[in-house]
Order: C-alpha cells, then sequence, then structure tokens
C-alpha cells in the first residue's frame, strides 16, 4: 500500500521547493526536453490521450480530448490556463503541490500549452494563496533563466509567455467560463455554453483550461508513456488522485493513492481510522458540494467514471464522527453557497438564500411544516433548473442530510 | 513615501486582463475603491464608470465600502464548521457585542468566510491580515486582547 506508485508526490519533502537544482537533479524537466527534441505537439497529445487522464478538478473530462480540441484549431491566438483557484472546502492539494514542488507544476503548464499551440499561458491561482504566488513567482524566474520558457524554448523554435494572474476571492471562478470572464475583467459569472471555451474561450479565442493537478501528471506521461499510465488504478479514470483527509481521522492531511480505492481504504489504511473514542457517522467525499457516504457504502471504489455512485470530486474526504452537532456542518453548507452564488439565475440565487434560512430554523428548532414541505421544492429547482452546476452542488449534502441522516425526521 | 493612486495604475497596462488586478491592490492599499478612485480607473482603462463598479463589487477581494479598522474573520467550511467555528464566532460576538455579517459597525466587522484552504490547520480566524490556527472558543479572548 505505502509503496503504490507516487506521480506527483513522489519528491515531496526531499527538494527544496525553491531551489531549480533540486528538482532538475531528481530529472525534472526532462521530459520538456524530450518533449521539445523528440516529439511532435500532437504525438504528445496523442500520449496524453491514451493515458486515460481526466480532469482532477472534479468534472473528469477526459483530458487528451480536450486538449486536442485546442491543438486542432487552425486558429493564430489560442491560450492555456492552468486552473489553481482551489477554493471548494475542504480541499488544498493545489496548495500543497505548490508548496512542496512548484517546477513538477511549471512542467507541466509548459508542455501542455506548448502541444496545444499556445504562445501565453494563464496560472490563475486563489487570491488567497499569497504565499504559493510567491513560490511560483520565484520558481517561474529560476526556470525562465534556463530557457524553460520564454523565446526560442531549448533552442527550439517554441516561444511561450507565462503569466500568474490572482484571482478575487470567489469560488464560482473555478468554473471555467467564470475564470475566463474574470480574466477578461468582468464580473466572475459562468457563461452559456456554446461555445465551449476550447472553441471560443479566453478573449474569443481556443483556450483549454485544465486543473492544476491534472497538469502535474503531464510530465510523468510524457517521460513514461500514456500506456503504462493507464495501468495505474481504475479502468475507468487510471492514474492516480491527491486525496485530502480531514475532520475525525487519526492522520489528517493529503496523500497519493491511486484511483478506484475504496473509501474505507482511505480512512482506515491512509488516515488510520478515527481516534479512539470517537464512533463514525458519515463521510462527505468531495468537499462541500460531495456527496455523503455511511457505513455500509465505504466500500465503494472512488473513479471520475458518471457509473460511479460516490463522485470523487475534488478528492476531499471529511470524516464526521457522531459527537459533531450536524447543523453547524448543514449551516457551513447552506452558508457557503448562500454567499458564493454569483446571482446571474434565480434558482440560484433565491433557492441558496432560502436553504440557509431554512438550515438557520432548524438548528433553532423552529423549523415549521411549510419549511419541511419547501426544503423539497427547492432543492428540485437548485437540481434541475439552474445555469451552471453550482446550484446542483448546494443541492447534493443537504438531499443526502434528508435521505440518509434522517434530519427532517422519517 | 506615499502610494497614490496614480502610481498604482502605472503598474498595469489599461488592458481589460489588468482590470481585476488592478482593483484588488487599490483595494489592499487603501482599504477600498472609492468612488472617486473608480472614476479614475474608469478613465484609465478607457470604461464605463458603472462597469469598474460592475466588476469590483463582485469580488471578495475587493472592497466598494470604507472598512473599519478591525476586521475579524472566521472561516466556515465544512472542516472548521466540525471542528467548532461557530462556537469562535458566538463567542467573540458575546465579548465585542457585535453580530457577523453587519456592516454597518464603523468600528469592527465580523464575517463568516469561505473556505481558505488551510483546512489541515483549523479551525481558522483572520483578524485584518493576521492569520490564527487552531483557534478554540477558549483562546478567542487573548486573541482579541492584541486588537483591542
Amino acid at each position: 500500500m505505502q509503496n503504490s506508485t507516487k506521480i506527483i508526490t513522489q519528491h515531496w519533502n526531499d527538494i527544496n521547493p525553491l531551489k531549480i537544482e533540486d528538482y532538475l537533479n531528481v530529472g525534472g524537466y526532462k521530459a520538456l526536453h524530450r518533449f521539445v527534441k523528440k516529439m511532435s505537439p500532437r504525438q504528445a497529445i496523442e500520449e496524453i490521450k491514451k493515458s486515460g487522464l481526466c480532469g482532477r478538478g472534479g468534472a473528469g473530462y477526459p483530458t487528451g480530448q480536450k486538449l486536442e480540441m485546442v491543438g486542432v484549431s487552425g486558429a493564430t491566438e489560442k491560450y492555456f490556463i492552468c486552473n489553481l483557484d482551489e477554493s471548494e472546502p475542504g480541499t488544498y492539494k493545489d496548495r500543497m503541490l505548490v508548496d512542496y514542488d512548484p517546477h513538477l507544476l511549471i512542467e507541466g503548464v509548459i508542455i501542455v500549452a506548448l502541444s496545444v499551440g499556445a504562445y501565453k499561458a494563464y496560472i490563475y491561482i486563489n487570491g488567497n494563496y499569497k504565499k504559493q504566488k510567491d513560490i511560483l513567482e520565484i520558481a517561474l524566474a529560476q526556470a525562465r533563466e534556463k530557457n524553460f520558457w520564454g523565446a526560442g524554448i531549448l533552442g527550439s523554435e517554441y516561444d511561450l509567455e507565462i503569466e500568474i494572474f490572482s484571482g478575487a476571492g470567489a469560488y464560482i471562478c473555478g468554473e471555467e467560463t467564470a475564470l475566463i470572464n474574470s480574466i477578461e475583467g468582468n464580473r466572475g459569472e459562468p457563461k452559456l455554453r456554446p461555445p465551449y471555451p476550447t472553441d471560443a474561450g479566453l478573449f474569443g479565442k481556443p483556450t483549454a483550461v485544465n486543473n492544476a493537478e491534472t497538469i502535474a501528471n503531464i510530465p510523468w506521461i510524457i517521460s513514461q508513456g500514456g500506456e503504462k499510465y493507464a495501468k495505474i488504478g481504475a479502468a475507468c479514470s487510471p492514474g492516480t488522485k491527491l486525496y485530502i483527509l480531514g475532520g475525525t481521522v487519526k492522520n489528517p492531511g493529503v496523500v497519493e493513492a491511486p484511483t478506484g480505492i475504496t473509501i474505507r481504504e482511505l480512512i482506515y489504511d491512509f488516515g488510520g481510522g478515527l481516534p479512539e473514542g470517537k464512533d463514525f457517522w458519515f463521510a462527505q467525499i468531495g468537499g462541500a458540494s460531495g456527496k455523503l457516504v455511511v457505513e455500509n457504502e465505504l466500500d465503494i471504489p472512488l473513479t471520475f467514471s458518471r457509473d460511479c455512485p460516490i463522485p470523487l470530486g475534488s478528492g476531499a474526504v471529511l470524516v464526521v464522527d457522531k459527537s459533531v452537532d450536524i447543523h453547524d456542518l448543514i449551516l457551513s453548507w447552506t452558508g457557503f453557497f448562500r454567499r458564493e452564488s454569483c446571482g446571474k439565475c434565480v434558482p440560484c440565487r433565491e433557492g441558496t438564500f432560502r436553504l440557509d434560512e431554512i438550515a438557520g430554523r432548524l438548528k433553532d428548532g423552529k423549523i415549521s411544516d411549510r419549511d419541511k414541505q419547501a426544503v423539497y421544492d427547492i432543492l428540485w429547482t437548485l437540481n434541475n433548473t439552474t445555469f451552471c452546476p453550482l446550484g446542483k452542488f448546494a443541492a447534493t449534502a443537504f438531499s443526502d442530510a434528508i435521505s440518509k441522516l434522517k434530519i427532517l425526521g422519517d | 513615501m506615499l502610494i497614490t493612486l496614480e502610481k498604482i495604475l502605472l503598474e498595469y497596462d489599461p488592458e481589460a486582463k489588468n482590470l481585476l488586478p488592478a482593483l484588488e491592490k487599490i483595494s489592499a492599499v487603501f482599504g477600498y475603491v472609492s468612488r472617486e478612485n473608480a472614476r479614475k480607473v474608469a478613465d484609465y482603462f478607457s470604461l464605463p464608470e458603472s462597469k469598474v463598479y460592475e466588476t469590483a463589487s463582485f469580488y471578495d477581494l475587493v472592497n466598494i465600502k470604507k472598512q473599519p479598522n478591525l476586521i475579524i474573520k472566521v472561516c466556515s467550511g465544512t472542516h472548521c464548521a466540525v471542528s467548532d467555528s461557530r462556537k469562535i464566532v458566538e463567542e467573540i460576538e458575546n465579548k465585542l457585542h457585535i453580530k457577523a455579517g453587519d456592516e454597518n459597525n464603523p468600528r469592527v466587522k465580523l464575517e463568516i468566510i469561505s473556505c481558505l484552504g488551510r483546512c489541515g490547520e483549523g479551525p481558522v480566524a483572520v483578524i485584518n491580515d493576521k492569520v490564527y490556527e487552531r483557534v478554540t472558543a477558549g483562546g478567542v479572548g487573548e486573541i482579541l486582547e492584541e486588537w483591542i
């Protein structure tokens, strides 16, 4: 178990993140060399497609396909954006990625940007990650000095500019069209799709937006080959994943493990189980927008497949024991979505607001029969009629708390 | 050396992609984007003033109202919530006789905020820009004494 394949975390703790030499000594930027000297952009995308890598931000869209759509476009101006606007509650894997191995991410960004034919790449970082922004700036300067990006990369004809864009504290900007809106100087509201960003994204140009963790897998895939990657973890969505263990576990923190692992393995083998005297109640998988899992569902393997009953989401695993006041957690969900709803569409703006009010009355013991009826209407509306997935997210955990934890009674 | 709005604006080319970063910087330096400054930003970027406000009013890290001297934020993310962050909010409310979310107190503001990505170290509170980790309701008094 502990010696299973490590891709992203393999050098955490044994390199100094602020020294590019350390990263070079463990074979860093070899994938970039290989890409520049021996591969065409099309071959690189083919390799990524073969790997079966899919988006680690939560949606699990096949990365190779997305990159290909931008790659084949004949537009002269294209963009690549690395999404580091991590703001799902309980999730800090991308922050750790920058803290421990920033060059791995940068190498991935360079390779992906060049393979889709972009001359400009943005790293869109969460505005609260000030220290991580500083780390990335230092690392980017070191990489530029070595001619890993800039003009004529490693003596080739590839040119690439990389810029860090700091978000301004809005959860919705993790959604790619809202993220694009915020770089364009607009409110961070999602845009109607189609057109998809791969056709008309940033400033109307074809744009690939990928999560930071997804990108960090790319150097390994380019060096070791897509076929080898496809053999790791679950066949439907291969590779490893960063899981964030928290709540009532002995060893909280970020761990790397293959996809297809069960929730029980994560909590007990990696997390060390619950501390003495605490009884397991349920777990929430994937942050505030994630589903709840009770004891008899712990053996479900986690994958990104649409058939997986428990979506893996951001990879956050929150363990809740029976001593926790469930109302605190419910208010955490409803307050979060009420604050973060962008206000563009009525079902979400009003629905998240009313749900939070009802959660407040539930905590105060003042919930009425009318509230209990209204809750089902609100949850249905959020689940089925909102403009973007945020509305659905707002309904997920609350619905599970009603059906699995019986918060409104039987 | 006095930082003026003009000096800040000169750090940015007047392109769409620089509007939000410029507003963030102005808000961080002056505490908020005043009406007068919004007008100057609009001129600099050749945008209508309404457009500048439209963008500025959306983001948590850009304020459009003058802020009190003391801003207390308590994280209510899932991890902090299950480790009693609500009790911390209640304790601060009681000690300072304020209500979370009250925008009208000119002296102090208590905000419940979304996850800061420090879940391993929660519950997390931020006073002005200083971050406090593993805060307990019992420890609130000591922390507040640093500021009052």
